[in-house]
């Protein structure tokens, strides 16, 4: 078949949007990066409720590594990198791409400037690209967050009635979705901490889940502590977070280490990101005295340390809590 | 309480300005340098921004000779410098150090009662009348214009002076000076005078020297030890240059945020490349590239410290603009490990590109 993309360049995307609507088969593809392991019920509930064929890429794989690395600007994190990774495995197979540009999903809290700059960096980044949606998402309220829906929809040339419907239903997709990792029956338990797409990304963490229970501990992650806990908890700060994964994370570490959910920390964190950098050390000040193990992932990190690193976390954990009291009476 | 305050360029002469017009006492921090960063390094996180850095080192140099008492602006937006206040004042503590710290945020953030409840604060030490304080502030932001203005005449003029060096050397003497000076309007006319007497320096106006536009982090691009000096250097090189970010910009674009009337040049040239703002200072740094294309600059150097975000963003959008306009940007990347070397070779390269591509036959055809 011929390639949309490439056509739409040519002749103009509003008229293509036109011809491919009244025929039917608009293709619109969804990078399978960021935040889309939290928030892919809405985003693709939507699209394909507004009759769009949905191509979502493959999980992330070596070949997306490299693709990212290769395209994406040399200074970014690990996750934007495979962002831009998964834009190059679906970009010739999709007529729309949607990278969206998460502004806000609390009031006056942002998540970091390269998510509100992300599809300038994609774009700025590939020679060729198909059309992009990249209307800022303001998730602080629902008429905020339709508003989103609205010229994104509109974009596809649908009306309001067929909008509104499809947000709807992508609304109650999302809360039917529930993601978080809670582990019980392990003699360790251990909280998870980092930015979801680190945490559920299985290559780009190398398996991190599967190792620590395999090590026989349990995971807790931040989705099953309460909003108000969280919000609590970060209220002791000097300043109140801008940042939703400070709130978010801190909060979490900060209330599990306090209530003895668990016996330790792992905080997966992607070399140069900017907000761990302050995250990482608001815990540490949080939590002075409790094990707390920071991984540092890129492109270059060999498995083999990171499994060395947990398992020394392991036995130490082993030893605060079943050892710690077992001193040699012959000295 | 005896105030300081980190360093940030030229912005020190104002600062004291405004202190010895209030009466507060004061400490000014060394000058930035290597032991100053290597301070910081020490105590810092290790993945945090430069400024961070060198700002730790300029507190404990101060506390050293007596400050207890820091005051520092704040932002909340999405760029990291806005936690800094909070991650060093944890730093402080833990290392030991009794310092107090006075935040001056965005009123809309803290609310507009806080930000005056913490300027009071500034203020209550000082034994002045409302009517001299207000004084004391508009002698101190008429200092940092015209430092700025100063600064900016030396580094124009670099590229059409008739006697090497003269610029450089006004420049240097006339922050040297002024410096010493305790009073701020006996200050305010030795800069004015400097002022003029660069603003009719000889100069040759058949020349045609190569103008290059700094742009980036505004920390960076204004803190000279961290970019290396590298204005004095491109005046050694005879070349004049520009930049848009200086501590009354900054001033003036804090002040009119809220009406959304600031910087609406920046703001429109850079629509095109980012329409969104994303924080620090990324938009301005694309809007500036572009303002320097159509101004007739010959390049651009875009300057920021390792792991800035907003800059990563723009960093990745500039190679576009660089190939639209068919304008020379060249990026450079400053943290505690850079070394000087490579980095001036860098420069100089870069400036023997910009030379060889005004006298090439082939530019432009």
């Amino acid at each position: 078949m011929l390639n949309l993309g490439i056509i739409s360049q040519i002749i103009g995307n509003n008229i293509i949007c036109d011809i491919l609507f009244k025929g039917g088969f608009m293709k619109v593809g969804i990078p399978k990066g960021l935040m889309y392991c939290k928030y892919h019920p809405f985003l693709v509930t939507f699209f394909s409720e507004l009759g769009a064929e949905i191509i979502v890429s493959d999980d992330t794989n070596k070949n997306i590594l490299d693709a990212g690395v290769k395209y994406c600007v040399d200074d970014a994190c690990l996750p934007v990198k495979i962002f831009h990774g998964h834009v190059d495995s679906i970009k010739d197979k999709c007529d729309v791409l949607v990278i969206p540009r998460i502004m806000q999903l609390w009031k006056n809290e942002y998540i970091c400037p390269k998510f509100c700059g992300l599809p300038e960096m994609v774009i700025n980044s590939f020679d060729k690209l198909p059309v992009t949606i990249t209307e800022p998402i303001y998730a602080t309220t629902k008429k905020k967050l339709y508003n989103w829906a609205k010229s994104s929809g509109k974009f596809l040339r649908k009306n309001n009635y067929e909008i509104k419907r499809a947000f709807i239903n992508a609304l109650n997709a999302q809360k039917a979705h529930e993601i978080g990792i809670y582990d019980s029956g392990y003699e360790i338990n251990i909280a998870l901490t980092g930015h979801p797409y680190n945490i559920y990304d299985s290559f780009l963490n190398m398996n991190l889940v599967k190792k620590i229970n395999a090590l026989g501990m349990g995971i807790i992650t931040a989705e099953f502590t309460g909003e108000d806990i969280l919000q609590k908890e970060s209220e002791n700060l000097y300043k109140r977070p801008f940042w939703t994964f400070v709130r978010e994370n801190y909060g979490f570490a900060v209330n599990a280490a306090k209530e003895k959910n668990v016996d330790g920390i792992i905080y997966i964190s992607s070399f140069n990101c900017g907000t761990d950098s302050v995250i990482v050390e608001l815990i540490k000040d949080g939590v002075p005295d409790f094990p707390f193990l920071i991984l540092k992932i890129d492109e270059h990190t060999g498995e083999a340390g990171i499994n060395t690193r947990i398992e020394a976390f392991r036995d130490m954990l082993e030893r605060r809590l079943f050892n710690e009291s077992n001193i040699s009476t012959h000295g | 309480m005896k105030a300081t305050f980190p360093h940030m360029g030229n912005i020190y002469i104002a600062v004291k300005a405004l202190f010895d017009g209030l009466d507060i006492d004061y400490v000014i921090p060394p000058q930035n340098s290597t032991e100053a960063l290597n301070i910081g390094s020490k105590y810092s996180p290790e993945e945090i921004c430069l400024p961070f850095k060198i700002m730790i080192g300029n507190y404990i140099q101060a506390i050293e000779r007596g400050a207890d008492t820091v005051i520092l602006t704040g932002s909340c937006g999405p760029c990291r410098f806005g936690e800094y206040c909070e991650i060093q004042m944890n730093l402080m503590k833990n290392l030991g150090y009794d310092l107090n710290f006075i935040v001056l945020d965005m009123p809309k953030d803290i609310g507009l009662k806080e930000l005056l409840k913490r300027l009071v604060k500034v203020g209550s030490t000082s034994k002045k009348s409302s009517f001299e304080k207000l004084k004391a502030a508009k002698n101190a932001i008429e200092i940092m214009n015209l430092i700025d203005e100063t600064e900016s005449l030396a580094h124009y003029l670099a590229g059409y002076e008739r006697n090497k060096g003269e610029c450089k050397r006004l420049l240097h003497k006339c922050l040297k000076e002024a410096v010493k000076l305790s009073n701020p309007y006996e200050m305010l006319s030795l800069i004015k005078e400097y002022r003029n007497k660069l603003k009719y320096i000889p100069v040759d106006i058949n020349k045609d020297p190569l103008k290059i536009a700094l742009i980036g982090e505004i920390y960076t691009v204004i803190e000279p030890y961290s970019n290396f000096y590298i204005e004095d250097k491109l005046m050694d090189y005879g070349v004049s240059s520009k930049r848009g970010m200086t501590p009354s910009w900054w001033l003036k674009d804090m002040a009119l945020k809220p009406s959304k009337l600031n910087s609406l040049k920046i703001k429109k040239s850079s629509r095109e490349y980012l329409s969104m703002e994303i924080g620090g200072h990324a938009r301005e740094c694309i809007g500036e590239a572009i303002l320097a294309y159509k101004e007739g600059f010959d390049g651009a150097i875009q300057i920021f410290p390792m792991g800035c975000m907003p800059e990563i963003v723009s960093k990745s959008i500039l190679p576009t603009i660089s190939k639209d306009y068919g304008f020379p940007i060249m990026s450079l990347v400053v943290d505690d490990m850079t070394g000087e070397a490579g980095y001036i070779t860098r420069v100089e390269a870069f400036i023997d590109l910009l030379e060889r591509r005004r006298d090439n036959v082939l530019y432009g055809s």
